[in-house]
């Protein structure tokens, strides 16, 4: 018989993903995955699981959650605050009893990540705030993540260690160093069970390759290049590699007088290696395949809508910046976000979106005023779900929105302590925007529009998302029977 | 007499949301135009806010917020040049709608006031007339029939808007920038401007600074009960006579 082909550990590991994945798939699919979420008389029902942060009203600066990100089997969810640090959450195994019962996020691990830094030659401060975070796909035993803040992304490996050696001939067991005079014999150390840790440790760090800041990183399906980008250039580096990067976009004109446009979100395709897209704060995305050139200044396609005349006002522009760009897992379709709406493209057609939803359209006659707070500026996050049917987004007064793209339902959900009882069932919000409003609707003058929920997150293989309101995260989930 | 300029507070934008200006009614069907589209059949006076008012009231704020800094925090270019591009667009507009009567109400007495104004015009400050010359890049000259305020501010628009941008922009600070702008004041602090109710209005003449709009256009509590002609036609006279006491200190 032939002898067998060795089995590289590195092909152990992927089976061992793929296991996972499959085991991740099958549980999901008990839990009536392709049954359509919110929206009225639905099957699906959310409801709250947990929330996570400080619970008093005086919310500190530091503690603000600034990105959310599940991984890729979505056993873990990473979030980023303005203080620096990331927080990973963990999600437990179910109970072996109860197949349907979901296991709960608890606190995997906690690290610094980023500092405040100073530029002395600009004499400005550099935030420590973590503008992104992204995780890279599972190759071995710990997890890898992409942490980025204005000026610098940073590598980190999580590894668990639940063993360590004991029976040093050199140290005793609390560290000091034997003299070695008083060795007479030698022993092999022998590793023994202990409390299981967690370690964060920056593996990379990827400095002075930008001279704006940072607003997207994107792992390439490479799974060995990822690019960032930063108000004018965009850059790919290797993830072996942090003494040199490649630029591929650069619009920065040669008089910065001329500047009129700045890029706002970039994104690899899910599965075409070559290829990535860019937004701009003018409303356009641009598709650019690196086979092209190595400069991409040429983009390949230009999805722009054009404008309603009847909606034109001062603020046209602005409302139109786009803040967010994420393709749909198929690859097929991206989602753009911004100040009023969500729109879906399709990649084959450059001249229009195929879907647009309206996440506050009331705030339309608003503008003046949300121009004069600011808060026409705040930039919106937007998910898809796991087979992309539905698109999530948030919006103000803690609330965030779902579409259904195939029931063309749309709910509106508030995410606030008061609703916060366990496995308590979600109620959607209704904004009255005429003059007459009926009991539990909301009037748009009492909205809040300090909170503001800017990022949310999909489970990418379950139904459960997690929204980040000002300084807290809430877990929430679909009911299972 | 002079023009209490008020800065504009939250509630103030209320309150001109609130209430209904006594000139609506004179305002020019063409200025009107914007108001269908915005009226969405609430209560909400906003839409009744003319194209004009509006565009006055974005200005300010636009100018407002690119004057404001962090001290030591970078700016959001994204921000930056949003504001920029608002404020560009609504130049041109001004620029376009040069030719025409920009006054807030048909007054019998504009065209004298014009008139008055053209004679002026010849006698802008050395500093003003600078920087016209210094920055013909960004818009071309100033029609003389423009009204006295918009043209004030967009000769400092001019003047200010290059130093703004490239301030703005430039990798060396774009913070420090507006700092530097704003140390002119300095030389002219032993100059009386308690007169004005802003803080923010530095001595316009001579001074790198940004006009604030607010000085010359909102109607304090006071003046709500007066016709807005009446308003302006003071504060063009009064601007006037400080023009005028100016060019007597300038000779001497």
């Amino acid at each position: 018989p032939p002898r067998p082909t060795p089995v590289s550990s590195t092909a152990i590991v992927q089976g061992l993903n793929l296991l996972q994945r499959a085991r991740s798939i099958t549980m999901a699919g008990k839990r009536k995955l392709s049954e359509r979420p919110g929206g009225g008389s639905s099957d699906v029902q959310w409801c709250f699981s947990q929330v996570k942060g400080a619970m008093d009203d005086d919310v500190a600066e530091a503690d603000i959650i600034s990105t959310v990100e599940f991984n890729h089997t979505g056993e873990l969810l990473a979030t980023g605050d303005k203080g620096g640090r990331v927080v990973i959450f963990q999600q437990e195994p179910e109970c072996k009893n109860q197949p349907q019962c979901r296991g709960e996020y608890n606190v995997y691990s906690t690290f610094q990540s980023h500092e405040p830094e100073f530029d002395y030659l600009k004499s400005l401060e550099i935030e420590e705030k973590i503008n992104k975070i992204r995780w890279l796909p599972q190759k071995n035993a710990a997890q890898f993540l992409l942490s980025t803040n204005d000026k610098t992304i940073k590598l980190w490996k999580i590894s668990e260690r639940d063993k360590r050696p004991e029976g040093y001939n050199l140290k005793e067991e609390d560290g000091r160093y034997r003299d070695p005079n008083t060795v007479t014999t030698l022993r092999v150390p022998v590793l023994r069970p202990m409390d299981l840790m967690v370690e964060a440790s920056p593996r990379r760090v990827f400095a002075n390759a930008h001279t704006y800041h940072i607003n997207s990183i994107s792992v390439n399906s490479d799974h060995e290049t990822y690019l960032s980008a930063d108000d004018l250039r965009i850059n790919l580096w290797h993830l072996e590699i942090t003494d040199r990067s490649f630029n591929i976009v650069d619009i920065k004109p040669a008089n910065m007088e001329e500047l009129t446009e700045v890029i706002t979100a970039a994104e690899f395709h899910p599965d075409q290696c070559n290829t990535f897209v860019y937004s701009s704060s003018k409303g356009t995305i641009r598709l650019c395949d690196m086979r092209a050139s190595a400069l991409c200044d040429q983009h390949t396609k230009m999805f722009e809508e054009p404008e309603d005349p009847n909606n034109r006002s001062f603020f046209s522009e602005i409302i139109s910046s786009i803040s967010d760009v994420k393709f749909s897992h198929s690859g097929r379709y991206m989602m753009t976000r911004d100040y009023l709406s969500v729109k879906i493209w399709d990649l084959n057609m450059e001249t229009r979106p195929v879907e647009t939803y309206q996440v506050h359209e009331y705030l339309r006659s608003k503008l003046c005023s949300l121009y004069e707070n600011d808060c026409i500026f705040d930039k919106f996050e937007c998910c898809w779900n796991g087979n992309d049917s539905v698109v999530m987004t948030g919006s103000y007064n803690n609330f965030f929105r779902m579409f259904d793209r195939d029931y063309r339902q749309d709910v509106t959900f508030e995410a606030s302590r008061e609703n916060s009882k366990p496995r308590s069932v979600l109620k959607p919000r209704k904004i009255s925007t005429g003059g007459k409003r009926k009991k539990d609707e909301i009037s748009v003058d009492s909205l809040d529009f300090n909170k503001k929920i800017l990022h949310t997150a999909w489970h990418p293989l379950d139904n459960i998302i997690a929204v980040a309101t000002t300084n807290n995260l809430y877990i929430f989930q679909d009911k299972l029977n | 007499m002079l023009g209490r300029g008020v800065k504009r507070k939250w509630s103030c934008l209320e309150e001109l949301e609130a209430e209904e200006l006594p000139n609506a009614s004179l305002i020019s069907p063409e200025e009107k135009k914007q108001d269908g589209e915005e009226d969405t059949g609430e209560q909400q006076s906003k839409s009744n806010m003319s194209h004009l008012q509006q565009r006055q009231l974005v200005l300010s704020l636009c100018l407002e917020k690119l004057q404001h800094y962090q001290a030591g925090m970078e700016l959001s270019l994204r921000r930056s040049v949003l504001l920029i591009n608002t404020l560009r667009q609504i130049q041109e507009e001004i620029r376009c709608d040069g030719s025409d009567v920009r006054l807030h109400s048909v007054n019998p007495d504009g065209c004298l006031l014009r008139d008055d104004f053209r004679e002026d015009e010849s006698v802008t400050c050395p500093g003003c007339a600078e920087g016209d010359r210094e920055s013909p890049s960004l818009s071309p000259p100033l029609s003389p029939e423009m009204p006295f305020q918009e043209a004030n501010i967009s000769l400092d628009l001019q003047k200010s808007l290059p130093n703004t941008v490239s301030n703005t922009f430039s990798d060396a600070g774009n913070a420090m920038g507006y700092l530097s702008d704003l140390a002119l004041d300095d030389i002219f602090e032993d100059i009386d401007t308690s007169m004005y109710e802003t803080s923010d209005l530095p001595p316009a003449w001579g001074a790198g600074s940004l006009w604030p709009v607010s000085v010359s256009f909102w109607p304090d509590e006071d003046a709500k009960s007066r016709s807005s002609a009446g308003t302006l036609q003071s504060c063009l006279l009064d601007l006037n006579e400080l023009d005028h006491i100016m060019e007597i200190l300038v000779k001497s």
